[in-house]
């Protein structure tokens, strides 16, 4: 029978403590894994390229820029290309959320230099082109609605007044490793445009850039380019423009990474405060072990695999649970908040609240093993 | 005969807050091989500390103290740890057992420390448990014994490495009468038998008759060697 057997063992002496701990840990671990989900469904949703960047109205999301601001864009130095996207709200079918997905009007000619990680077949980029009352599709999408090359699609109108009429689709396009992006349409701005009466606005234009150091730069040129017009802008990277829809309900990041330190912090001292409590109960025990001729480094160890042993449990349990509740979250979230469907349990996850376990055990462990391994025999005897 | 036990003009004092408290108060004697020493004396007098300085978990103030031929106040503590390991096997009054292991394995644990394998340990735990007596209690826990037959556990574990010492602190003092006699027929048995040398604390005159020698101590002096 090693140490290790007999830390084990001492598990089980107090088995509503023992439960309780590795409950807590569990608890906390399983809010931890959920919070670093949500971040990295967040980081995902990103899906930011660095080279790209965002400009809008500096009034709000709301407000419009007028189509001349193209060309004038593309004059920036560092800037390769741009493409317009307007955003078409509308109803698909009916108003069930799994029904929403993200429709863009745009430039055909421009929306692949602009964003050169979608893949499509040439010849559906030309016939795309070719089509002004044509649309194409990410292939999640397509699948999701058994959609075909020349499947048509109906959208009705809301902010604006007019609807999207038998709209068909004429090429899929991927986007390797970021199944988001394929959740969504795009349609022709001219389409758009003349539904409109041709009143040339643009609700945001994003920039293609040389280079990720010419962000700056172009930033900066931008926003001081129309700062004397009737329609300033805000420009940004692509980045920060995505995770600003995520933040109009606040720091996100902050506030989880905030919950998630605060919980981790007071699991540590309940678990510590509880293998204090459990060492001190065995004092007398312990000093019996060191009569016996056990080593202070062996009692210490007998004090640590007790505590590692309750980490690392709770670590396995909370982390189960949040496998369990993370997959449960992405189904519910396909059809009430599809950005977040990508969330799942990820092994950098998983290697966090396992880490995060090791940790706690190990260090609150620690202290009362460091007492123990000090503990002088002729004192502890005497308090028995 | 070589003495196992030999005291040197020991003294031990503690500090408490800013006085400091003579405990021992150099105290001389030997125990031979096989002998058999009982110390008897008021609260206070210097008995356990005398036998935790035997044990090595105590130092003492000056002095020599040679115990199973070495000189343990020149050991540090990991040295100690070692020493105590191969040389000494303690009993306490309230057995200290290991709740959460069976009596196998309350036996079996000194051996842990040893290099022997598991069939090796096997076979010295369950011998040591049959020469207490104990061989069909082998896998009860501490709970499921009768105070009697968890001292006689605790004098198992501390046989089953075969030491040089047996130290026992009040061996039969949280027992009944019938139970007390049955540990001190062990004690005898395990000194007469075995050859074990033992040196026991206890306030009971009849557990101080069954041993070889009688030691009187009184505020940290030897007042009295009697043979028993």
């Amino acid at each position: 029978m090693a140490i290790g057997t007999l830390a084990l063992k001492n598990l089980k002496r107090n088995k509503t403590r023992t439960a309780l701990t590795l409950l807590s840990v569990a608890s906390a671990l399983l809010l931890l894994c959920l919070l670093w989900a949500f971040l990295e469904a967040m980081q995902s949703v990103e899906g930011a390229d660095d080279t790209r960047v965002v400009v809008r109205s500096a009034i709000s999301l709301a407000t419009l820029l007028p189509e001349a601001y193209w060309q004038k864009i593309r004059t920036i130095p560092h800037v390769q290309a741009v493409t317009p996207l307007n955003w078409y709200q509308g109803t698909f079918k009916d108003d069930r959320p799994e029904n929403f997905f993200p429709r863009f009007a745009t430039d055909p000619a421009t929306l692949f230099e602009v964003f050169p990680e979608y893949q499509m077949p040439d010849d559906q980029k030309k016939a795309w082109a070719a089509e002004r009352g044509s649309f194409i599709a990410g292939k999640e999408l397509v699948d999701k609605y058994s959609w075909k090359i020349g499947s048509p699609i109906s959208i009705k109108g809301d902010i604006y007044p007019f609807d999207l009429t038998n709209i068909v689709l004429r090429g899929i396009y991927t986007v390797p490793n970021a199944p988001v992006q394929e959740r969504q349409i795009f349609f022709h701005r001219q389409y758009l445009e003349e539904a409109i009466g041709n009143r040339g606005l643009i609700g945001t234009y994003f920039l293609r850039l040389d280079t990720s150091d010419s962000v700056p730069a172009v930033v900066t040129a931008a926003e001081k380019m129309f700062e004397n017009s009737d329609s300033q802008v805000r420009a940004e990277t692509e980045k920060a423009f995505n995770l600003s829809f995520l933040e109009m309900i606040g720091n996100i990041r902050l506030l989880f990474g905030a919950i998630g330190l605060a919980v981790v912090i007071s699991i540590f001292f309940i678990t510590a405060n509880t293998m204090a409590m459990s060492a001190r109960e065995r004092t007398g025990e312990m000093a019996v072990l060191k009569t016996l001729g056990f080593g202070g480094g062996q009692v210490m160890s007998l004090v640590v695999i007790e505590s590692l042993a309750v980490g690392i449990a709770g670590a396995l349990l909370g982390c189960g649970l949040a496998f369990g509740l993370v997959g449960a979250l992405a189904k519910a979230a396909e059809k009430v908040f599809p950005v977040f469907s990508t969330i799942s349990m990820t092994p950098k996850i998983w290697g966090i609240g396992l880490g995060v376990g090791i940790a706690i055990g190990l260090l609150a462990g620690l202290v009362p093993a460091i007492a123990a391994s000090r503990l002088r025999i002729a004192d502890a005897l005497r308090r028995v | 005969m070589t003495n196992v036990v030999d005291l040197d003009r020991v003294k031990k004092n503690y500090r408490r807050d800013k006085f400091d408290i003579e405990v021992l108060a150099g105290v001389t004697f030997t125990v031979p091989e096989g002998g058999f020493v009982a110390l008897m004396g008021p609260s206070g007098s210097g008995k356990s500390t005398l036998l935790n300085l035997l044990a090595g978990i105590d130092r003492p103030t000056s002095g020599g103290l040679s115990v199973a031929g070495q000189d343990i106040a020149r050991l540090n503590e990991s040295e100690l740890a070692q020493w105590r390991h191969r040389h000494i096997g303690f009993i306490f009054q309230f057995y200290n057992l290991i709740p959460v292991l069976t009596a196998f394995e309350n036996v079996e644990l000194p051996l842990t420390l040893t290099r022997l394998s598991k069939a090796q340990r096997k076979v010295k735990a369950e011998t040591a448990l049959s020469v207490v007596g104990l061989g069909d209690r082998m896998r009860h826990f501490p709970r499921q014994l009768s105070g009697g037959q968890e001292q006689r556990v605790a004098i198992a574990r501390a046989i089953v490495t075969d030491p040089d010492l047996l130290l026992a602190d009040e061996p039969t003092g949280d027992l009944d009468s019938k139970s007390a006699e049955d540990v001190l027929d062990l004690l005898v048995q395990l000194n007469q038998d075995f050859g074990k040398t033992i040196v026991m604390v206890t306030h009971d005159p009849r557990a101080a008759a069954r041993a070889k020698t009688v030691l009187h101590l009184e505020k940290g002096r030897l007042v009295e060697q009697e043979a028993a």
